[in-house]
């Protein structure tokens, strides 16, 4: 049940930490959360992850700060953003600098689904 | 005739009607009947000698020596004249009554008298043309009945100038000692012609007489006049309020009066001299002017005032008003006199200086002024006026003309002023729109004030000024102020809108999530019941902490439910902390904060205060939002500050801001944010000072702004229900500047 890839969320918001990997698995991913980026980056799942759910949002550094320290570390995993804030403008411009997709909170599980079939098919 | 002895001349009307019939007193037919007298003729020629010599003589008692001729000749008691007279006293043809200038005898004493024209045996000798014999005329006339001594006879004689009767001598007898007889007839009859000719030469005598009075008088008249002509020139000269001089055709001043002397600088000994010489005096472009004058004087005899210069003695120049005229008689010398126009033209040039700066004024001020005088209707308009309401300059200015003007929607406006002003004197001031021939309006502000002329007259003074200009741009700034107010408001809804979306989505997004795998876990085979359990427990938790959301925002933004209460502001403060949590963690602000466990309650608005201070953190917020050498460090401070005041300070490692705005930072509209409204500090100073307390800012001394505010903790309140009475207790604080 739990061999699936290993999707890692990285979000502040405890109910999305405690909610959503029990969704993953549900859908047959294995999946860890992390309540900053600086966690993730400080963990060893980093290599194992083959995506990212990741809140736009965070004190620290910010999801697209993430994004961008992974780049410069060359570890490009596919990432799937998550906000609260609707503001229509963040969407195309993650999308432009490389996210599979930016979903507003909150969102269907079949909106999350087809976003990371789309991310793993990037693999 | 003789009048009553005991009244005077007037005869009353009702004792003049007549008693008994003329012809019942008449006796004339007896004259001729009666034994005659011989004639005396030598006395008659000495009484007539004596006349005429009297005549030439003393003319003015001419009549009274016939009056006792007529005595001696006819040896009757009385005897006298009756002449016509309008006026009593002198003759006249056209009279209406007789009087009596001559009287000798025993009826002396009534000299002076008279009687009615028609009622008298005088008047009735008149009518009859004749010589008339009269006995007991009382009879008839009653009014000569208390006369004494009473008549008994009486001989009347009329006598005529030039055809026309003018009067009648008379002989009286007042006995019947003797009777009058055909010589006295004949005597009277003579005597009468004689009468005649004393009465022409009286009337020539008192013609002369009258003749040389008038000339008297109008002698005396012409002295008079001339002693007071002579008077009034002198004191003219002397007085020395203009100047006078006597001059000749040859250029000479023969004499002048001191006003004269001081006005050209020159002296008596000067003038003595003969230095003194209007020709001289009289610059070169003056002379043409000077000639016109002469040849008005040589054909007139005067030269009308005219306008001209002379020198002074120091070479300077005096404007003068001067006129004169030869002396009568003379066509070489005159007078003239000189009026000094140094100070009116001063004046006038002052005048013209004034009105130059006033028209210069209105011009750069685009103001106009008016008069008008409601009685007759007279306005008057300043050029700049007429430049305002695009007319030409000069033209006549009537209401209708104005009317023309002034907007079709303002004339009815303009109608109720001027109907107002024409009942009385008002002050006013009012605003109207002209609509110009182009179609453009131009907006007016006037301000009259009325005043009474010289002559009692209303008159009102008003100044119109143009504020097109001011108009259009306060209906921009009212535009932009109302845009400005529309995008507050918008931004506001936005950011609140924004804002609850993201504490609401953040708990349905677990919701949700959970919900999802919920359905997953119990459509699995076998279902995963606890992990169902554990999901749809998550599920109620995120729904409570979503409701939570929603109880938070709803208390922070609805001011029904912000009564007067103590409040604790380290609460307050950390529950708009954990409202703004979100927003300052996305900003990557470090929050520290240090709130005093131990603070006194404040009484006031809580939710105001936590709008205060949520403006305050986001304030800080902001200005650290582009700052990335430095950490974005914010602490925030609850104390009790050394007065007892609770005490809240802010304090950001932000851009700060320049120290000269330090006084506008609190103002409305005034922001050093490039996106920013400006109203957020403002407002919070007006809720904290609603709270007598007081807002402050300070530059730290490193990096960024520090904010505070204190407010008087509600111990010192004790009993006040709510800012308004604390305000009293505490004023110094409210008065403390910011």
């Amino acid at each position: 049940m739990v061999n699936g890839p290993l999707i890692s969320v990285v979000d502040d918001d405890e109910s999305v930490r405690e909610s959503l990997p029990d969704l993953l698995k549900e859908f047959g991913f294995s999946a860890r959360a992390f309540s900053s980026a600086e966690e993730f980056l400080a963990s060893n799942h980093l290599n194992q992850t083959r995506c990212l759910i990741l809140d736009v949002a965070m004190p620290g550094l910010s999801g697209p700060d993430l994004q961008r320290e992974l780049k410069h570390r060359r570890r490009e995993i596919p990432i799937v953003f998550i906000t609260a804030q609707r503001d229509e403008n963040v969407r195309p411009r993650l999308l432009a600098q490389g996210a599979v997709e930016c979903l507003f909170k909150p969102f269907s599980d079949s909106d999350l689904l087809a976003a990371l079939n789309n991310a793993l098919r990037r693999t | 005739m003789p009048k009553p002895a005991t009244s005077t001349n007037a005869i009353p009307l009702e004792t003049s009607i007549p008693a008994a019939p003329l012809e019942a007193i008449l006796c004339t037919d007896e004259l001729h009947r009666r034994p005659s007298r011989p004639p005396d003729y030598e006395k008659e020629n000495q009484a007539l000698v004596k006349l005429v010599s009297a005549l030439a003589d003393s003319p003015g008692t001419i009549l009274q020596s016939l009056a006792e001729t007529i005595l001696d000749i006819t040896q009757c008691d009385s005897a006298g004249l009756s002449l016509l007279t309008r006026d009593g006293k002198t003759p006249d043809v056209c009279g209406e009554r007789f009087y009596w200038p001559a009287i000798a005898g025993m009826w002396n004493p009534h000299v002076g008298g008279g009687t009615p024209r028609n009622f008298g045996p005088c008047g009735d000798v008149l009518d009859q043309n004749r010589t008339l014999l009269f006995r007991h005329f009382e009879r008839r006339y009653p009014y000569l009945m208390p006369v004494i001594p009473a008549a008994e006879e009486c001989l009347l004689v009329p006598f005529y100038v030039a055809g026309e009767a003018v009067g009648t001598i008379w002989a009286i007898t007042h006995s019947d000692r003797r009777k009058f007889d055909a010589e006295d007839d004949r005597v009277m009859a003579s005597l009468g012609k004689f009468a005649s000719s004393a009465y022409q030469a009286l009337m020539h005598i008192e013609g002369l007489k009258f003749q040389v009075a008038e000339r008297e008088k109008a002698e005396a008249e012409v002295r008079e006049l001339a002693s007071g002509l002579e008077a009034k020139i002198r004191r003219l000269v002397e007085a020395n309020v203009v100047g006078i001089v006597m001059w000749n055709l040859e250029g000479a001043i023969t004499e002048a009066n001191d006003a004269f002397l001081r006005m050209v600088q020159y002296d008596r000994k000067d003038l003595a001299s003969g230095r003194v010489r209007w020709m001289d005096l009289t610059p070169a472009e003056w002379r043409d002017r000077d000639e016109k004058a002469l040849a008005d004087l040589k054909a007139t005899g005067i030269f009308q005032p005219f306008e001209k210069e002379y020198f002074r003695k120091d070479g300077s120049r005096v404007p003068v008003l001067l006129g004169g005229t030869f002396f009568e008689g003379s066509g070489n010398e005159g007078v003239a006199f000189v009026l000094d126009l140094t100070e009116q033209k001063r004046a006038e040039r002052a005048l013209r200086r004034s009105e130059a700066f006033l028209a210069e004024s209105q011009h750069l001020s685009q103001i106009g002024s008016f008069s008008w005088r409601p009685a007759i209707d007279e306005i008057t308009w300043s050029e700049q006026l007429y430049r305002i309401y695009e007319l030409e300059i000069g033209a006549p200015v009537t209401l209708e003309l104005i009317r023309t003007r002034v907007h079709p929607e303002d004339v009815s406006l303009i109608e109720k002023m001027i109907d107002q002003a024409g009942d009385g004197g008002h002050g006013f001031e009012w605003q109207y729109r002209l609509l110009m021939p182009d179609r453009s309006i131009k907006y007016m502000h006037a301000v009259a004030h009325s005043i009474r002329d010289q002559d009692g007259q209303l008159e009102y003074i008003a100044a119109v000024q143009d504020v097109t200009a001011r108009r259009l741009t306060e209906e921009a700034r009212d535009k932009a102020r109302s845009e400005l107010a529309h995008v507050a408001r918008v931004m506001s809804l936005g950011a609140l809108t924004a804002s609850i979306a993201h504490e609401v989505n953040q708990p349905l997004s677990g919701i949700i999530t959970n919900a999802s795998t919920c359905l997953r876990m119990l459509d699995a085979n076998p279902p995963n019941v606890d992990g169902a359990r554990e999901t749809t427990q998550r599920t109620i938790r995120d729904g409570h902490r979503a409701a939570d959301v929603i109880t938070r925002l709803r208390a922070l933004f609805s001011r029904k439910e912000a009564p007067i209460e103590p409040v604790d502001l380290s609460d307050a403060t950390r529950e708009v902390i954990e409202l703004t949590r979100n927003d300052l963690q996305r900003n990557l602000v470090a929050v520290r904060t240090e709130l005093a466990d131990d603070l006194p309650l404040v009484m006031g608005d809580r939710i105001q205060l936590q709008q205060v201070i949520m403006n305050l953190i986001r304030n800080a917020s902001d200005a650290m939002r582009d700052i990335e050498d430095r950490p974005r460090q914010l602490t925030i401070t609850t104390e009790r500050d050394e007065s007892d005041l609770v005490q809240l300070t802010v304090q950001d490692s932000g851009t700060g801001f320049e120290p000269e705005s330090m006084n506008n930072l609190f103002e409305s509209f005034y922001t050093t944010k490039s996106d920013g409204m400006g109203m957020g500090l403002s407002v919070s100073r007006s809720i904290i000072e609603h709270h007598n307390g007081r807002l402050w800012a300070n530059l730290n001394d490193g990096v960024g702004a520090t904010f505070s505010f204190s407010i008087p903790g509600a111990a010192s309140v004790a009993g006040a229900a709510g800012p308004n009475e604390i305000a009293v207790k505490d004023q110094k604080h409210a008065t403390r500047s910011v």
